[in-house]
């Protein structure tokens, strides 16, 4: 991979790669932070945490010198978080199925 | 000390120059208009020359909410909002909750009581008409829509801050990466270099004073400009298939079983006073749940108490006027998301204790648009002789950097002459599109951009100094009235805006014949 190749796929990752995974950490956080003692940290914390995820996403694009680190932290999030909201989605047309049987 | 690797250090330059670069001029204006804003209630007071005191809560007013009540059509009986408006005139917004594509919305009937008890408003409409701008604050609304959204349509304004906030939280986590030395950086102005050398150095050590201030300014503000654009949607799509209405009853209502039997609202006066007593503090938002209803739920909203941070609420039987708990701001019992979401407004605000806390936001907020503005000029310097000139870009440096206080002291000015023929909400903008259009012709036509400095420095000064006697002028109440009133505020920003324009007025002393500054690249960066 040539050193432009490299430095393309680091922008990817801290721009619009950072934008996208935050939102979807974002809404899967919501699936799996605990609730707490009033039953809405993870409806809130997600809210709170956003910019600071984005942040924390794009600083390690930049810095982090070994790029498939920067691949493996950034899609394995991305991964996490979208089968959750996946798991959400069908478990919930799955009962909405039974439910016109 | 941050020890980075070369390369690094050299990338974090990079990132650190272009996030102020490509957004900074925007950035400038958010930071400016916020720091202006954190005194939006004061220079509501100081324009519109209010004398009263005493807080339409400490007033009767249990015998009217009934009577509005009755008034009012059952559909906008969902809840009632009760807040101060005008000179202590008291605000009560009946209405209900509603979907507006994909947005919540409030829609009902807004009634404003004067101090003499009289209707003097009624209004349907939805909140933003309700809680937007009026004649007497259309000045603080002017300034506080600009610092929110630079007065770009919802939801692309919202979006807009939210990302000239990511890029301040980006400048900020950057800008104390690339500092090698950060301690000796606190204390080092170097006078008697070349004026580049002092310039950065300046730059340096009002940004470094004020990186903690900035990042938490830029992770708030971001918080705030996403939280109802990006943030509640995508929430409530992944908790509540996309409910907006469900998340928000979740996060902010009062469970408790429904017991929808009509039942007359109980003693609202008796509830201000229980509530006043408790908290220390007047009211600064009330709410009412299921007005009408045995299940009527009132929530009364205070500033935070002495060494705390987080406002406080108070939660009421509606029916029966009995105080039921002390509430968190959010959700019904104290937890960290609860807790971590109620200081982000005092934290942005600086409103938690007061005066002081105002004026120490308000001080670092200008040291944040002087980092901004003198980090620019940096940047220039830096690419000074290069191939490509950035000409340009000083001059609308200058232009945004100078001239925006100018446009904001016209804006002032075509308030306080137009507030007493009722066109306020109308003037206030028009004076400041009106002030950057000679900005901008001044740029245009200014010999040399230190011409240009002078031309903007001087005009405000001048301007500043002719608000006070403007608004006397215009029908304001005098120092001596004010002092009775016991509204010092009035004469307090007076004399600020004399102290403000008579320095600027005096920094330009003398300096018509010295030679401009020598922007020859020094190895400062």
């Amino acid at each position: 991979m040539t050193a432009t190749t490299r430095r393309w796929i680091r922008i990817a990752f801290a721009g619009p790669g950072a934008v996208l995974i935050a939102l979807i950490m974002m809404a899967g956080m919501a699936l799996w932070l605990p609730g707490g003692a009033a039953g809405i940290d993870n409806l809130v914390l997600p809210l709170i945490l956003a910019p600071l995820i984005w942040a924390g996403l794009f600083f390690h694009a930049c810095l982090d010198s070994r790029l498939w680190r920067v691949a493996i932290v950034a899609l394995g999030m991305l991964l996490i978080h979208s089968a959750l909201i996946a798991d959400k989605y069908l478990d919930k047309s799955a009962a909405s199925t039974e439910a016109h049987r | 000390m941050i020890h980075l690797a070369k390369d690094k250090t050299k990338a974090m330059v990079a990132v650190h120059g272009w996030s102020g670069i490509l957004l900074g001029l925007l950035l400038y204006a958010v930071v400016l208009t916020g720091t202006v804003a954190v005194f939006a209630e004061e220079i509501g007071a100081w324009s519109a020359g209010h004398l009263a005191t005493r807080s339409a809560f400490q007033r009767p007013m249990a015998d009217t909410l009934r009577q509005l009540g009755d008034e009012t059509p059952a559909k906008y009986r969902e809840a009632v909002d009760l807040f101060e408006t005008g000179d202590h005139d008291l605000g009560l917004f009946f209405h209900r909750h509603e979907m507006d594509g994909g947005e919540l919305i409030s829609r009902g009937i807004f009634y404003v009581v004067g101090q003499d008890g009289r209707i003097v408003h009624r209004q349907t409409g939805t909140n933003e008409d309700v809680y937007g701008a009026r004649n007497d604050n259309a000045l603080s609304a002017f300034l506080v829509d600009t610092h929110v959204r630079l007065h770009v349509p919802n939801p692309w304004g919202l979006l807009l801050t939210g990302i000239l906030g990511l890029s301040m939280l980006v400048a900020a986590i950057s800008g104390l990466l690339i500092h090698r030395h950060l301690f000796k950086d606190i204390f080092t102005l170097r006078r008697s270099g070349s004026p580049v050398l002092a310039n950065r150095d300046a730059h340096s050590v009002a940004g470094t004073w004020s990186l903690p201030f900035a990042f938490v300014l830029a992770f708030t503000g971001s918080f705030f400009s996403f939280f109802g654009t990006i943030g509640v949607p995508v929430v409530a799509m992944a908790a509540f298939g996309g409910n907006v209405q469900a998340l928000t009853e979740a996060v902010y209502g009062n469970p408790g079983k429904p017991d929808p039997r009509p039942a007359a609202i109980g003693n609202m006066d008796r509830i201000n006073a229980d509530a006043i007593a408790r908290a220390g503090a007047i009211p600064t938002f009330v709410t009412i749940e299921n007005f009408g209803r045995a299940d009527a739920k009132v929530t009364t909203y205070h500033p935070p108490k002495a060494g705390a941070i987080a406002p406080m609420s108070l939660l009421y039987d509606g029916a029966t006027a009995a105080f039921v708990q002390e509430k968190p701001l959010i959700g019904p019992k104290p937890s960290t998301g609860g807790t971590l979401a109620a200081i982000m407004s005092p934290l942005h605000f600086g409103n938690f204790a007061g005066l002081l806390s105002k004026a120490i936001w308000f001080g670092l907020g200008f040291a944040m648009c002087y980092v901004t503005y003198t980090g620019i000029r940096l940047w220039l310097v830096r690419r000074e002789g290069g191939v490509r000139s950035f000409a340009w870009l000083e001059r609308t440096n200058i232009v945004v950097g100078l001239g925006l206080p100018f446009t904001l002291a016209v804006s002032a000015a075509a308030f306080l002459l137009t507030m007493p023929i009722g066109s306020a909400t109308w003037w206030t903008p028009a004076g400041f599109l009106i002030g950057a259009a000679l900005v901008i012709a001044a740029g245009a036509i200014a010999p040399s951009a230190v011409r240009l400095s002078r031309w903007l420095r001087g005009a405000t000064g001048m301007l500043l100094i002719l608000l006070p006697p403007l608004r006397l002028l215009t029908g304001g109440p005098g120092w001596g009235i004010a002092i009775t009133a016991n509204q010092p505020i009035i004469v307090t920003l007076d004399i600020a805006f004399l102290l403000a324009g008579g320095w600027l007025l005096w920094q330009l002393r003398g300096r018509a014949s010295a030679p401009s500054q020598s922007v020859a690249l020094q190895p400062a960066e």
